[in-house]
């Protein structure tokens, strides 16, 4: 036989011209080439071996896995990906058949601490209720030991074949997208991160309803494995940092959500086929991507409905620079949240302006957190992962470019408080929130250089210090601020600084100071070159204090109304907006201008109703709204709303809160009054614990003491009413001003209590001084009431001790 | 020298920094002696890193090892063993390699011949070798005939069916187009075949 060595060449000609001959032809044209016959058949039989279809002997398609798997019929392999099989299952639960989806995890994806892992984050995947989100239902070990997931079975097919298939417009797509981002925003408020999203993850069932497989499976991946991200995650969609195998945040998701869009509207990946080598080099190299006009070809366009001229200048402005944030090389330069690359893509549709400057985002920011006042703590931990990621994304570029190895450690700072914050579903939380605040306050100076962007997120953090009642704290940092931004002649952030220490001081207590702050800083917000949104949040602060001190002037009225038409003309994010409607009806309520404050309530209640997040906003109105028809005189109409504001507060911020106590005490009020007095003792008295856990021995406690002390007279127990009369005295004395009409109050409850026990005498001075003090403060009908219910009370002391 | 380096896989001693470099270099100047110390230097991680290949039962549940020596490739960059440049040299020889760890693989499990295997898997569609197949040690000793015969087409077939690679990746790292690759790899597959049924 001779040997191939002497041929190579030769047999290679001869091979691939028997390729591209027929077979009749074949011997013949083959000879003419080669006069050796032994050489044209050693070539042919090679010709023959390459055409033989090896793959038929290969095992093909879906795993031979039938029967049962743990206490699940398999009906049929649906699919596999990269971490394991998914079979359509089902299951006879509550004497019904359920079906459901279950992968099967592959052994090196899973880990030999598997079952411990999915125990700890199984809450977490469980609590995720969202309806774009597929829910995880259960999990376990196979007989073979094999550990499953098992999620809900959704009928749909793959994002882009749906889009392609009906031939959606760019509209229609970015709607559908807009759905996608939603439930990963939702995930990210509960701080899970997907970490693999793409098209195939992504199903659309007939309906049109978006269903984000997956979500947190990305958790449960052996967090040891020698086999990171890298390999877990697609290449296709996975973030440089994913590639380059550094630490993953949110920031991830946002990136893999931008290569979503790019196909979704151009028809192709970023960078097109590229090979997974081409992507890692280009990940090293943080190279940005291509822009995304250039990926528009004559198919896609017309899979959409338009011409490729028309299309390619529909992506060529603003959503060209949506898609380039989203998918920057470094996690800093992307969107800094997935509401924010929402927001964008919102103004893109309504034909608005996206944002463009990113110092802005600071304000917005700190508003947010304003905003939530008493939401659970996860969300605050979160934003203080924004703040940090926001902070450093106001770097210029050069100093990022300089400080490189300090943005790797912010990357690691983030990624450790994630991890932190994750561990507080365990039940066993490892860092406090002022902890963490603390933290946030003492590492900033080390990644944010410029003077005035770090007063700003000082102020940022101080605001979530305040809110999570941490005051000292929030009063430290803002005096340090105010006298930075002194100094330095930044007026804005003197102006921020002052207004929202003032608002502290009332908070506290201290009304005077308060004033003088919330004064100041209202004339500083006058000047020019101050951004709206500080002199909107100027004037709530100035008005709305003093308001409910009592001093109803017109100019608060005007500065709230302005307040109101500002934060419409110039954007403000909708909660603020709606924030300050409700200080402007607020301000009408308290004038009892219920027809002018009604309306502007239920604005603001549209406004909070779009944001799952403003729950506790939301329970405020409607607390305001029962307050209003309580007032009219409705007062059976309100008690289901007072009972809706505190089931809500309830859930947004717990039974012990202030807001929810506060609306108890309202119910209370309004049982009282229909006779139901008993039924609000019960409840009153229960809220105490909580309400003096809260206020101490302040004079905040003069509300549930007063209906509590009334609740007993209505009942006739008047030795209790007594007693809590006395207490209410006991802590206004010396903290409010003798004349203040909460003395009038409590006086007029111990007088009724002494009526009613029949101490007629002692009664007398009491009935005195709350005839004296309500008649001095009857600046509205409800205390044109209570003066004369005070008169009358005194009247029939006397006429009782002049019978005797 | 592979049962040595394997065992010592669990903690491999870091390269000097730079060493892989100038080995890679050496060795594709035609330094015979250069492999040998690379496969000393790279093989433990990589044999550590497939390990976790062997563990899935099922053929679904196997890792693309492109992924695999992606993640090699990144830890040597990270641990500066390696620059970014040498990606070529690197690759081709983690193509060696990974016929390497698997030929060790089939050997060491001692796997018996199945009648109607799958003689030889380079397929199109199927991008990477079946690693449990004792056909593995056959498919190993044509390849080193292929070796010698055409060293360039050896080359091919490991990037292309042993690392996994797209004909277009192999091609980039070939410097050559797609079309070429495809038409070599046709010829080689007939090859391979007739050789590993001819005695």
């Amino acid at each position: 036989m001779i040997q191939d060595s002497e041929n190579w060449e030769l047999l290679q000609d001869l091979f691939h011209l028997a390729e591209v001959t027929p077979e009749e032809d074949r011997e013949r044209v083959l000879a003419e080439h080669c006069p050796d016959p032994e050489i044209r058949r050693r070539a042919l039989t090679i010709f023959l071996a390459a055409n033989i279809d090896s793959l038929e002997a290969a095992p093909k398609g879906a795993p031979a896995m039938s029967g049962k798997i743990g206490p699940y019929s398999v009906l049929k392999h649906i699919g596999t990906g990269g971490i394991g099989s998914v079979y359509l299952v089902e299951r006879m639960i509550g004497g019904a058949l359920q079906r459901s989806a279950l992968k099967v995890l592959a052994p090196h994806a899973a880990g030999p601490s598997f079952a411990e892992r999915f125990h700890r984050e199984q809450h977490i995947l469980a609590s995720l209720d969202h309806p774009n989100i597929t829910r995880m239902l259960d999990a376990g070990l196979s007989e073979s030991g094999q550990p499953y997931l098992v999620m809900e079975y959704v009928d749909g097919v793959h994002l882009d074949t749906y889009c392609d298939g009906k031939n959606l417009d760019i509209a229609e797509r970015l709607q559908i997208f807009l759905h996608v981002c939603d439930a990963v925003a939702y995930a990210h408020r509960n701080l899970v991160v997907h970490l693999d999203l793409k098209p195939s993850n992504i199903l659309v069932t007939s309906d049109g309803t978006v269903k984000l497989l997956d979500f947190g499976t990305s958790k449960l991946i052996q967090p040891d494995s020698l086999l990171t991200v890298t390999v877990m995650a697609t290449p296709a969609y996975a973030s440089p940092e994913q590639l380059r195998n550094e630490p993953v945040t949110t920031a991830c998701d946002v990136y893999e959500l931008g290569v979503i869009l790019f196909e979704m509207l151009s028809g192709r990946r970023p960078g097109g086929d590229a090979s997974v080598a081409a992507m890692i080099e280009r990940a090293v190299n943080e190279e940005e991507p291509e822009p995304l006009p250039d990926a528009v070809t004559e198919p896609a366009a017309a899979q959409r409905g338009l011409s490729e001229g028309r299309l390619r200048s529909l992506l060529s402005d603003d959503l060209a620079t949506i898609v380039a944030k989203c998918l920057s090389s470094r996690p800093k330069d992307r969107y800094s949240s997935v509401d924010s690359l929402t927001g964008d893509i919102q103004r893109f549709i309504d034909g608005r302006t996206v944002l463009a400057r990113p110092q802005t985002r600071f304000y917005k920011f700190s508003k947010f957190v304003r905003r939530n006042r008493g939401t659970v703590v996860t969300s605050l931990l979160i934003t203080v992962i924004l703040l940090a990621s926001l902070s450093y994304g106001a770097w210029r570029q050069e100093q990022a470019l300089r400080e490189g190895q300090r943005a790797l450690r912010m990357q690691n700072f983030m990624y450790r408080l994630l991890y932190l914050a994750n561990s507080n579903f365990t039940g066993k939380p490892t860092v406090t929130v002022p902890e963490f605040l603390q933290l946030g306050v003492k590492l900033l100076p080390d990644y944010i250089k410029d003077p005035a962007d770090l007063r700003k997120a000082q102020i940022s953090l101080a605001e979530s210090m305040y809110e999570n009642g941490d005051l000292d704290n929030a009063q430290k940092v803002l005096t340090q601020t105010i006298a930075s931004a002194k100094a330095a002649g930044d007026i804005e952030a003197e102006a921020e600084s002052e207004s929202t220490l003032g608002d502290l001081a009332y908070t506290q207590g201290q009304t005077d100071l308060g004033q003088t702050l919330t004064a100041h800083a209202l004339e500083l917000s006058r000047k020019p070159g101050i951004s709206p949104s500080v002199r909107v949040w100027s004037a709530v602060y100035y008005a709305g204090n003093r308001d409910r001190l009592g001093y109803l002037t017109d100019e608060n009225l005007h500065l709230l109304q302005t307040a109101a038409k500002e934060s419409r003309e110039y954007n403000l994010p909708p909660r603020e907006v709606a924030d300050t409607l409700y200080n402007l009806a607020f301000d009408f309520k308290l004038r009892e201008r219920f027809d002018e404050a009604e309306p502007v309530y239920l604005q603001a209640l549209q406004v909070y109703a779009q944001d799952p997040q403003a729950q506790c906003d939301q329970s405020a109105v409607y607390g305001e709204l029962a307050f209003i028809k309580d007032h009219r005189g409705d007062v059976q109409g309100s008690l289901p709303m007072y009972q809706r504001a505190y089931d809500g507060y309830i859930a947004c911020s717990g039974a012990e809160s202030r807001g929810a106590l506060e609306q108890l005490d309202n119910l209370s009020g309004a049982l009282i009054k229909l006779g139901r007095a008993p039924e609000a003792v019960i409840k009153l008295k229960k809220a105490m614990p909580a309400w003096r856990k809260i206020a101490g021995s302040s004079p905040s406690l003069f509300d549930p003491l007063s209906f509590l002390s009334r609740a007993y007279v209505e009942t006739g127990r008047y030795a209790e009413a007594e007693k809590v009369a006395k207490e209410m005295v006991e802590i206004e004395t010396g903290k409010v001003a003798p004349t203040d009409r909460r003395f009038g109050i409590s006086h007029y409850l111990w007088a009724r209590a002494l009526a009613g026990q029949h101490r007629y005498q002692e009664a007398l001075p009491h009935a005195g001084i709350a005839d004296k003090l309500l008649a001095l403060n009857e600046v509205s009908a409800g205390a044109k009431q209570e003066g004369s219910a005070a008169h009358q009370l005194l009247l029939d002391i006397q006429l009782k001790l002049a019978h005797k | 020298m592979n049962e040595v380096s394997a065992a010592h896989g669990g903690d491999n001693p870091l390269p000097e920094p730079g060493e892989i470099t100038i080995r890679l270099h050496e060795w594709n100047e035609g330094k015979p002696a250069a492999i040998e110390r690379l496969f000393d230097l790279v093989y433990p991680h990589l044999r550590q890193i497939a390990g976790a290949l062997f563990r899935g039962e099922r053929p679904e549940n196997l890792l693309q090892p492109t992924s695999v020596v992606n993640e090699l490739f990144l830890k040597l960059i990270r641990q500066r063993s390696l620059r970014f440049e040498d990606r070529e040299h690197f690759y081709s020889l983690s193509a060696r390699l990974m016929r390497r760890v698997l030929v060790d693989h089939a050997r060491s499990e001692g796997r018996q011949k199945r009648d109607g295997g799958i003689p030889v898997p380079l397929h199109e569609e199927l991008i990477w070798i079946d690693a449990r197949h004792a056909e593995m040690m056959d498919l190993d000793r044509v390849l080193a005939e292929l070796e010698k015969l055409d060293p360039q087409k050896c080359r091919m077939v490991e990037l292309r069916f042993f690392l996994g690679f797209t004909a277009e990746e192999t091609a980039e790292l070939m410097n050559t187009s797609k079309a070429s690759v495809d038409r070599e790899l046709r010829f080689v597959r007939g090859w391979l075949y007739d050789r590993l049924h001819t005695p």
